[in-house]
């Protein structure tokens, strides 16, 4: 079988040999050809992923409702320190970015999601997130991944989704077809290499080529090595003539999507970045941490659709805030709080239903101590999928689910 | 021919799997069988020591590899007067790159190895722990019973200063008991999930109130431990963190779940191993009472471990790439250099991502990582701190009786290679080398050969 080497989409098909390399040819015919459905809008998904297990509590807090005054002797918000958004309800007073932001219109804030049957290790509820199924469900790709698959057209030369960030490659972007490029960092992104020509081309040439071992490995590192090498070479093509409208604040989380602004500025046309901030595991002296990691993340993403605003891309991009779970509603001994479940995710763009969406989860109804959902996090991404990348959401969530209003009808 | 294939694909016998290997014509004993041994046991070996062990066979070279678990005096003495002079500085990285350094030179590579194994199980990051000499404490006791008693290396850690800071376990009171340690035990260090209820770590959290961390060191407070009694995974009693422990341990999923563990670790990435397969180790643990050592050689001497179900199915790690290529050519660098660009590619020693240690296999390769590879060769071969034999690679490879650039590769293959280099690669690498005149032709000819796919196998 024959592999055209310039296509991304290069396949893992195992055949029965020894090592084997193939040059040249044509793609497989039973590829999807376009599937450019939703593509020519140039609609981008940011994903910002919060890990550890963001308190919801003490991020969208029902600052008046004594059963949480309760269970938070010393951590509780008071009201005076609170950025109203209804009465009874405010935002945790270092999301400044976030209340700018819903001020103009340009954030959601979709209150008690979560799944059923919460699971408390951050690990597989992570992954449950990422990949809409249960462990026992033997899960080899995510909800982003199976949708990249879906609609990657075999010409599309630009990385299919990017991650920006030194963490493992989220599970959310996997497929068993599409290879996602992580960066660290730009001027790293790079084959050095001697500043010979003849290297670069022997490299590119050699990891191009299909590996017919039946080793599935291999196959895997092969298509990845050649994903790596073209990735690096559009986005050094790219040339990066882009200069922030206003000072990102000096944050890895805002470093990280002002690559991601730069990437979009440059005229990559990569529909999907994932970023990561760490440490939302908050057992032991919660209050300072949570302040300036809530800040973090409210500032960065407020710059970055400022940013993009100003750039005209405004229109394009949506950011997409999540927890792989809330905390326990009581707090510790430590001064903090155990895993628990439900909790608030955000939507950001110029292209939201503005405002709260679902009431705040009900304090005196817990179950083992911790606030049930109702709204289920694949009613989120359903409406991502459907009303912002314009495509079929069943697929790549695994079933069908009623998007919630979050953003506005195209 | 076998054909790979199938045999992946077909189900794995568990008594064949765990029986003494027997060289055959399909699965010889040779130079590159032996590199495998070496390769997994611990990071490489050079061409002189492989063709010792092709002579000794696969049994007895498993068994100088198991007998060299302890180093020599002396250089237990260099190790620690080094790690001392890393204290001093306060930076935990220093620490980092003297662990490289004890890779790149220990005699004893499975310890090693087996070491760097707990701290991927154990996983403790100085990022929190803020604490160098907390962090050399607990390296020295996975060190300790890295081929020791499992049930034993658990109650220490339990009560080691840095994994209790790094779980925001230093204080636990009865009032309001952290579960955090609890669970992650629980989960991640004994049993694995689905094994356990919420309700058992709650329960297991009330044992841990009363142990704490205090002016860097553990210490149980009987005022803050909750005496009343507890129902652990079955059992009841007014138990203790230590009898905590010991029930968890005791479980019988315990075993296998540490089993399962040491199997990925060893012998493939791919598939996860099943149950069946690692009933007989798991059997074999528990009856030797939980001793490490006893499984690693049957998983060592083994079938399995030698069959295509193992040979080239692993990724290997930052470490193993870095660390393998430099011993292998008896190599040696500025390890603070590269102990930070291994923390690039990501593994930092000493730094790993998240309590559940580093997933491994597809998840070491991104495209960011496979870039920083090709370059860390690039850097090692150009920087003047690299001494390949305490000389320069070309005199080395010389010394070694590769001359020509086929003797060059065939050295490659034979030593870092598990996977053969498809015989189109060899082409082009030869024609980049040119005539060898130029030493930077034959560096971008070992450089462009460990950019290839398969040198990222082991």
């Amino acid at each position: 079988m024959l592999i055209n080497p310039s296509t991304r989409r290069q396949f893992l098909t195992t055949a029965a040999a020894s090592s084997v390399m193939t040059f040249g040819g044509t793609v497989p015919a039973f590829l999807r050809q376009a599937a450019a459905e939703g593509r020519d809008d140039g609609r981008i998904l940011v994903v910002v992923e919060m890990a550890g297990g963001n308190d919801g509590l003490n991020t969208v807090v029902p600052y008046d409702n004594d059963a949480y005054r309760k269970a938070r002797p010393k951590l509780a918000i008071p009201k005076s320190d609170v950025l109203t958004i209804k009465d009874g309800l405010g935002l945790n007073p270092a999301l400044s970015g976030f209340a700018d932001l819903l001020q103009d219109g340009r954030l959601t804030i979709v209150q008690g999601v979560g799944y059923p049957n919460p699971n408390r290790s951050h690990f597989e509820s992570m992954d449950i997130w990422h990949t809409c199924q249960r462990k026992e469900d033997n899960r080899i790709d995510g909800w982003l991944g199976r949708y990249l698959a879906e609609t990657t057209a075999t010409d599309f030369s630009d990385p299919a989704a990017l991650h920006i960030g030194e963490d493992q490659q989220p599970f959310a972007l996997m497929s068993r077809d599409i290879r996602v490029s992580s960066i660290r960092s730009l001027d790293q992104f790079r084959l050095e290499g001697n500043d010979s020509k003849q290297f670069r081309q022997v490299v590119k040439e050699l990891s191009d080529a299909r590996r017919e071992s039946g080793n599935d490995l291999l196959g895997f590192v092969q298509s990845s090595t050649s994903s790596a090498i073209v990735a690096s070479e559009r986005i050094e093509a790219a040339g990066m003539k882009y200069q922030p409208s206003k000072p990102y604040p000096q944050n890895g989380l805002s470093k990280k999507l002002e690559t991601v602004a730069k990437l979009i500025s440059s005229g990559l046309k990569t529909p999907v970045y994932y970023v990561q901030i760490n440490g939302f595991d908050t057992h032991a002296q919660q209050a300072g941490a949570h302040t300036s990691l809530l800040r973090q993340v409210s500032d960065s993403v407020s710059a970055f659709i400022g940013d993009m605003v100003a750039h005209g891309h405004g229109d394009r991009v949506l950011c997409l805030c999540f927890s792989e779970f809330g905390r326990r509603v009581e707090e510790n001994a430590s001064e903090g709080t155990d895993h628990g479940t439900a909790g608030p995710m955000f939507l950001a763009g110029t292209q939201v239903n503005p405002g709260l969406i679902g009431e705040h989860p009900n304090l005196n109804n817990l179950k083992d101590g911790d606030v049930q959902h109702h709204t289920d996090f694949r009613q989120i991404y359903a409406a991502v999928l459907t009303r912002w990348l314009s495509c079929d959401a069943e697929a790549a969530l695994k079933g069908r689910f009623t998007a919630v209003d979050a953003i506005k009808q195209s | 021919m076998v054909n790979n294939e199938v045999f992946v694909n077909s189900h794995i016998d568990p008594a064949w799997a765990w029986s003494e290997f027997q060289p055959s014509d399909a699965t010889p004993w040779n130079i590159r069988t032996a590199a495998h041994l070496y390769r997994r046991a611990g990071f490489g070996a050079t061409k002189p020591q492989l063709t010792t062990a092709v002579e000794a066979g696969p049994i007895a070279t498993a068994e100088v590899i198991l007998n060299e678990t302890q180093e020599p005096a002396d250089y237990l003495v260099e190790m620690a007067s080094l790690a001392n002079s890393g204290l001093a500085t306060g930076n935990p990285k220093q620490l980092s790159a003297w662990w490289a350094y004890r890779m790149l030179s220990t005699p004893a590579q499975l310890l090693e190895k087996t070491t760097l194994f707990w701290h991927g199980h154990f996983a403790t990051s100085a990022e929190k722990v803020q604490d160098i000499e907390l962090m050399l404490a607990q390296n020295n006791l996975l060190r300790k019973f890295a081929l020791g008693n499992f049930a034993g290396l658990l109650q220490e850690i339990s009560r080691d200063p840095a994994m209790l800071i790094y779980l925001d376990s230093a204080t636990n009171r009865k009032a309001h008991p952290n579960e955090n340690f609890a669970r992650e035990i629980m989960e991640l260090f004994c049993l694995g999930e689905g094994n356990y209820t919420e309700q058992d770590i709650r329960e297991l959290a009330r044992c841990f109130t009363g142990w704490e961390v205090k002016r860097h060191r553990f210490r149980f407070n009987r005022y803050q431990h909750d005496t009343t009694s507890k129902t652990i995974l079955g059992k009841s009693g007014d138990f203790g963190g230590e009898e905590g422990v010991q029930i968890v341990v005791s479980q019988d999923s315990a075993a296998e779940f540490i089993v399962t563990k040491l199997v990925n670790f060893f012998v493939m990435d791919e598939p996860w191993p099943t149950s069946e397969l690692v009933a007989p180790l798991a059997k074999e643990l528990r009856e030797n009472e939980m001793q490490i050592a006893p499984v690693v050689r049957r998983i060592m001497t083994s079938n399995l471990f030698y069959s295509p179900h193992a040979v080239g199915r692993k990724v290997r790690s930052p470490v193993e790439f870095a660390i393998g290529f430099l011993r292998t050519l008896e190599g040696s660098t500025n390890t603070f250099e590269l102990s930070e660009t291994m923390e690039t590619l990501g593994q930092g020693l000493l730094y790993p991502p998240s309590v559940k240690g580093w997933d491994g296999g597809r998840t070491w390769i991104n495209s960011s990582t496979l870039l920083g590879r090709s370059n860390l060769i690039q850097h090692l071969l150009n920087n003047n701190k690299t001494r390949f034999g305490r000389t320069s690679l070309p005199e080395f490879l010389s010394s070694a009786n590769a001359r020509s650039i086929d003797e060059i590769i065939e050295l490659f293959e034979d030593c870092l290679f598990a996977v053969p280099v498809p015989s189109a690669a060899k082409d082009r690498i030869r024609q980049l080398a040119g005539n060898q005149q130029d030493p930077r032709q034959l560096n971008e000819a070992v450089h462009a050969l460990c950019t290839l796919p398969e040198f990222q196998l082991c």
